[in-house]
This record gives C-alpha cells, structure tokens and sequence, in this order.
C-alpha cells in the first residue's frame, strides 16, 4: 500500500462480501420459493426475499465501487486521501442505514414501513429496485456527494489520469441519475419512462465508466503495460458505451406508452451496446498478452480476464438476445430478462468488485500477493461461481423460451401461473446451481484465512 | 514522399473537383425528378464511388494494408448493396 | 563482459531499427489506432440505420415518396458542397502539417470549421422548417428516419469540430510537427468520416426514390 489513507478501502471490502453472502442467502430463498411456494411463508414472503436480494445487490456493489475508488484514486492521483476520517464515517452511515432498511423490510410491513418514513409526504416508494424509504434514498445521496466530494478533493490537489477522470465521471453520473428516483409522477408512463433513467442509466451507462476505470487500473497494475495505451482503449470504449448506451435506453420503452420511434432507436442503438463490451474483452486480453512483468497475484489476472468475458456475454450476448424491437415483443418480462439480469451483473459488476478485492486486499494487508495456496482456493472459487452462474443463466434461458412459446406464441395460450408450473424443473435445475454458487462464495471467503508463506513487495 | 508533395496537392483538388461534380449531377437528376430502376442504381452508385474516394485519396486509406481498404470497400458495397435490394423489393 | 554487452547493445539498437522501419512501411492506418475502432463502430451505427431505412421505405414506398418531396433537396446539395469542401481543406491541412507549416495547417484546418459552422445553420434552418410545419418524429416512419438520421449525423458534425477546434488550438501553439502529427491525422480521419457518410445520407433520404 503506497498510501496509509488507502486503508479505508478495507472496511468497504469486508462489507461488500458480507452484503454478498446475504445477497445469496436471499438468492437461495427466493429460488426455493419459485417451487415451494410457501417456504418460509409468513416470515419471508416472496416479495421481500425478492426486494432484500436485488437491494442487497446494488448495496454491495456500491460498496464495492466505493472501496475501489478509494484505494485506486489516492494512487492514481499520487497523493493521501482528502479526508479518510469522512471516508469511515460515510462507511458507517452508509452501512447502519442500509441494514435499517434491510431489517425495515424483513420485519415490518411494506406499507407500514412507508407510512412511518413519510411517504406521504415525497411518494417514492413501491417501485422495483426504488423500494428504499425516503429517508434511506437521501442518505444514499448524502453518502454519494460525500464519496464524489472526497475523491474529487483528492484528485484535485493530485496527478489526474484518464483512470481517475472516468471513475469521477461515473461517480458523478450516479449520483445525478439517482435523483430521478425522487421523481415519481402520477402518470404511470412517465413514472415508468423516469424509472428507467436510474435504473437504466446506471447499469448501461455511468456504472460502465466506473467499471472500465476500475479494470483498466487493474490491468495497468498487474501487466505493467504502458498507461497511454490503456487511456486510449478506456476512452474509446467508454465513447462507445456512452453513445450506444444512452440511446440504447429505448430499448426499455417499446411497450410502455412512449412515442413509436423508440423501437427503431432502441433497436438500433442497444443492439449495438456488445461493441464495447467486446472491446473491452479484446482489450483485456491483449494487455494481459503485452505484460512486461509477471504479478505475484495470478488469482487477480483472473479475475480481470473474467470480468471482461463474462461482461461481454452476460451485458453483451445476453441482452442482445432480446433486445430487437420485434422479438422483445414477445420476450420482454420473461424469464429471459432474469437470466439476461443475472449473468450480467455477475459477469460485469460483481465480478469487477471482486477483482479490485482480489487485487487490492493483500496489498492492504500488507503483501504483494496472497500464499499460493490462498490463491489456488480463490481460482477455485473463481471458476465455481462462474460457472454456477453460467448454468442459472442457461437454464433461466430456458425457462424463458419455454414460457415465452407457452404463454405468447402458442395458439392455444396458457395462463401465467399455469405456465410457471410447467416450467418448475428448470427452477429446481436453477436453485441446485445456486448451491453451487453459493459454495463457491464460502470457498472464495475462506480463502481469506489461509494462513502460509506470502509474496512479499518486490 | 517529399518529391510527391507539390503533386499531392494537385491531385486532392481534382479529387475535390470530381466529388463537386457528382454532387451537381445527384442534385440535377433529383431537381428533373427521374426515378426508377436505372436512376436509382445510378444515384447509389455514384453515392458509392464518391465514399469510396473520399475514403481512398482524402482519407488516404489507399496507402494503407489491404485489410483496412478492404473494410472500407466491403462497407460500401455490402451497404450500397442491401440498400438497392430493399429499393428493388419496394418497386416490385 | 563489457565485449558481450556491447553486443547486446548493438542486437538491440538493431532490433529496434527494424521495428521502426517495418513501422513506416506498413503503411497503418492514418492517425491513432483506437479513433479507427470508433469509426468502424461509427460506420456500423450509420449502415444500420442506412439499411433499416430501405427497408422500411420497401413496405411503405408511396408514403416515403410523397413525404421525401417536401425536403429541401437544395439546402441538402449545398451542404454535400460544404462538407467536400471541408474535407479537402482538412487534406490541405494534413498535407501542410506534413510539411512543417503549423500556421498553414492551422489556417486550412480553421477553413474547414467555419464550414463545419455553415452546414450546422444550414440544417438548423432546415430543421426550423420542418418543425415549423409540425413535422416530428412521430409523424410518419419517413420523417422519423429524416430527423433521426440528420440529427445523428448533425451530432457528429458538432463532435468533429469540437476535435479540429481542440487540433487547431494546439497547432497555434506549434504543437505539432512534420514528424509528429498524428493528433492532425487521427482529426482529419474522423473529418472525412462524417464527410462520406453524409454522401450516402444525402441521395438516400432526399433524392433515391
């Protein structure tokens, strides 16, 4: 660790993983509820299991996104952080309001939880992946300005890198798209055209600036490759994920009451969003191709080699499958869309996440690289996640196509629970990959603790 | 490289030249409002040939691998080339 | 010892001799390497669209006509005059920058930005026009194609002058030379590239009927 005030990062780490755990947790409930309807039923019924593990998500990977940025902008920036006594302070804020909310769905009623945090007076609630209390959507706000001024800080009075410039720029992005979860008109196309400007904006478009940056400080680090070469191919992809990414929001308001021309937009643009994911894998492997050194830490080139893979077919592959106006048509809100949504935030965010941890943790803990047993454990953990993964994506696939022939085109459609029914074997084939997944995630933590001769600093 | 230099400005303007020219003969058969198979065919082509030169002597991809003018000419004429089918469908 | 590393030096010096030869004789692509993804990527987004377009015109073939009558044809034909002007001012440039003449180079390169400004009011113009007349995307699939397609390319324009006017200030400066100037290249390459598309979209959407 180059800088002491690096240190903060730590914390955001432990936290990521630990959210990652419950993530799963509720992953696993969910997935049994899909075909035993009443498991756990009342205590956990099946729209909280839901909430608690897509809110989980995002919570850990900001987290994790936090973390990251502040170990890499300090040496980035070559400089100590601006203030690491409010990087811990946010750290804790963020952390007790997000279990608040956590407990507050598990043990309160929905609608009482919202009348006790004032809905009534800013309606924001109720809305997929928007569930938060008001007071939790301002403090994740508060905490996103606090994040963005200390970094910014830090940047300023430093060296500023192309790196540091789009991590800062993503940053910015989500803390100014988040504020449209505020806005919740009446009108429910509006409601839902606005929706779609967090939920969208931030997964295909400023979160792709921070992932970039993140994995373009990673192969820099452990390819020793030089950073102009790096800069060039960060700019470029990010040009093409901006351009085709924003525009590509079209491709969400096919059937929700927006103007017509979107279809033709959305199309167009979003099926050319795999462009710079495939960029990105292009470059991720040439640069590791490049290297000028071999980094102690083999477990890290890993995990960045399988970021940009799995980006690629998760965000990239995945979403094409259904993203053309014509076939989105029948495919939209099916199981299709929950395997496209899995592999992609696995493939391009949590898998992101995980490589700055496996890249940054050993050196916070005050070595080059984990012992050679450690890492063998990681790679093993590496490779059963993602391919549990892969296998809850395919067999979701699966159970999308099934559902989209029996409930839309067959001439004879059936209803959607009858449908659900019919398609239970894909669901117990998904929540046995996610046992595996899940042990994979147990290895991955208890590697952590292998004790044994470590890479010391070159 | 140097010796060529005086002449390289020559050529750009004729290039520039004939580009003017096929621009004025686009607008013209557009302003006499012909249409039909042969016009339409005519009028792409010439769209086609003047990228294609645009991309060779300004752009100057002629000096470059094949690869790249390779790209470049499989772009005009795989675009240039659905195009006039769509165009042959529609009049059909 | 000292013998085997002047060796070494020397294999070195050659190596790298040769690297710099291939270098200029494999004749690249002019200007950064990673602009030309972009413009490959570019070019994808505008055939796309070109194609989707045709298509699209094949199943509604009397409404694309009749609508494509009520564009201006003319202000379309200047602004194809503008734009190959333009680009042969940027090639002026390039070439003048070849030659060591930072001044010249900048002066071309600021000839073909004020041109780059007339195609904008031209089409601004233009798109008064059309709005005025209460033409929107949502009128017809022609006009939709029209506006989006003008609009997209417009952009483009807007982001090609931003790049000759960020090239012309550092050539002022004398920031580039006769042996480093692939900024003018790369510039110039992105230039032309908006320049012949605009040669497919004119005929395309204004004239082929």
């Amino acid at each position: 660790m180059k800088y002491k005030s690096q240190a903060v990062a730590k914390l955001y780490f432990i936290a990521a993983i630990g959210l990652f755990l419950g993530q799963i947790l509720f992953g696993l409930i969910m997935g049994l509820q899909y075909v035993v309807g009443d498991f756990l039923f009342p205590a956990i019924p099946f729209n909280v299991a839901r909430m608690v593990h897509t809110n989980l998500l995002i919570v850990w990977l900001l987290f994790g996104f936090m973390g990251a940025s502040y170990y890499l902008i300090p040496e980035e920036s070559e400089t100590e952080l601006f203030s690491p006594k409010l990087a811990v302070i946010t750290f804790w804020v963020f952390l007790a309001a997000g279990a608040l909310t956590i407990l507050g769905y598990l043990l309160v009623p929905y609608a009482s939880l919202a009348k006790w945090t004032g809905n009534d007076l800013l309606n924001t609630m109720g809305r997929e992946f928007l569930e938060q209390p008001l007071p939790t959507k301002v403090g994740i706000v508060a905490v996103a300005l606090s994040w963005l001024f200390n970094i910014t800080m830090t940047m300023l009075k430093g060296r500023k890198t192309a790196i540091s410039l789009v991590l800062s720029l993503g940053m910015l992005g989500l803390a100014g798209f988040f504020l449209f979860s505020f806005y919740d008109p009446v009108n429910l196309v509006k409601d839902k055209y606005y929706w779609w400007w967090v939920v969208h904006l931030w997964v295909e478009g400023v979160w792709e600036l921070i992932l970039g940056a993140m994995l373009a400080f990673v192969l820099i680090k452990v390819t020793g490759v030089d950073r102009e070469v790096v800069e060039k191919w960060l700019y470029v992809i990010i040009t093409m994920t901006l351009v085709t990414g924003i525009i590509g929001t079209g491709h969400h308001y096919y059937w929700i009451g927006a103007p017509a021309y979107w279809q033709w937009w959305g199309s167009i643009f979003s099926a050319l969003e795999p462009i710079p994911f495939f960029m990105m894998t292009v470059f991720a492997f040439n640069m590791v191709n490049k290297r000028r050194r071999e980094h102690p830490n083999k477990a890290a080139v890993l995990w960045a080699l399988g970021t940009s893979v799995m980006a690629f077919l998760g965000a990239g592959l995945w979403g094409f499958l259904h993203t053309l106006a014509p076939i989105n048509y029948y495919a939209h809100g099916t199981q299709l869309t929950a395997a496209h949504g899995h592999l992609a935030f696995f493939g391009a965010y949590a898998l992101v996440v995980l490589t700055m941890i496996s890249y940054a943790m050993p050196i916070l803990r005050g070595r080059a690289a984990n012992p050679e047993r450690a890492q063998i454990m990681e790679m093993w953990s590496f490779w059963l996640m993602t391919v549990s993964m892969f296998f809850i994506t395919l067999f979701l696939t699966g159970a999308g196509i099934v559902q989209i022939w029996l409930q839309r085109i067959s001439s004879t459609p059936m209803s959607f629970m009858a449908v659900q029914d019919q398609l239970s074997i894909f669901y117990w084939a998904r929540e046995g990959a996610g046992v595996v997944f899940l042990i994979g995630l147990l290895l991955y933590i208890s590697s952590f603790f292998v004790k044994g001769e470590s890479h010391a600093f070159e | 490289m140097n010796k060529a230099k005086p002449q390289s400005n020559l050529f750009s303007t004729v290039i520039w030249l004939i580009l003017i020219a096929l621009t004025v003969a686009t607008f013209s058969i557009g302003e006499v409002g012909l249409s039909g198979k042969s016009t339409m065919l005519t009028l792409l082509a010439i769209a086609m040939i003047k990228s294609q030169m645009v991309a060779n002597y300004l752009m100057a991809l002629r000096q470059t691998r094949l690869l790249w003018r390779g790209i470049m000419f499989g772009y005009f004429v795989i675009v240039g080339g659905l195009i006039a089918i769509a165009y042959l469908m529609g009049q059909a | 010892m000292d013998a085997q590393s002047v060796k070494i030096g020397s294999a070195d010096i050659a190596v790298t001799a040769r690297a710099d030869f291939q270098k200029n004789h494999q004749k690249d692509l002019p200007g950064d390497f990673a602009l030309w993804i972009f413009i490959f990527a570019e070019m994808l987004v505008f055939g796309v669209l070109f194609v989707a377009y045709a298509f699209t015109r094949a199943n509604n073939v009397a409404l694309f006509n009749e609508s494509q009558l009520t564009l201006s044809r003319t202000s379309g034909a200047i602004n194809t005059l503008v734009l190959i002007t333009s680009s042969y001012f940027v090639v002026r440039g390039v070439d003048a920058i070849k030659r060591g003449l930072s001044s010249q180079c900048a002066h071309w390169l600021t000839g073909a930005l004020l041109l780059g400004g007339v195609f904008i009011s031209i089409k601004i113009v233009e798109f008064h026009a059309k709005f005025a007349a209460g033409i929107t995307m949502s009128s017809n699939a022609f006009y939709m194609f029209y506006l989006s397609l003008t609009f997209f390319h417009l952009m483009h324009v807007l982001m090609g002058m931003v790049i000759l006017a960020s090239i012309i200030v550092k050539a002022r400066r004398g920031g580039y030379s006769a042996q480093n100037h692939t900024g003018v290249e790369t510039g110039a390459s992105f230039w032309h590239m908006v320049d012949f598309l605009w040669i497919i979209l004119f005929p395309l959407i204004y004239i082929i009927r």
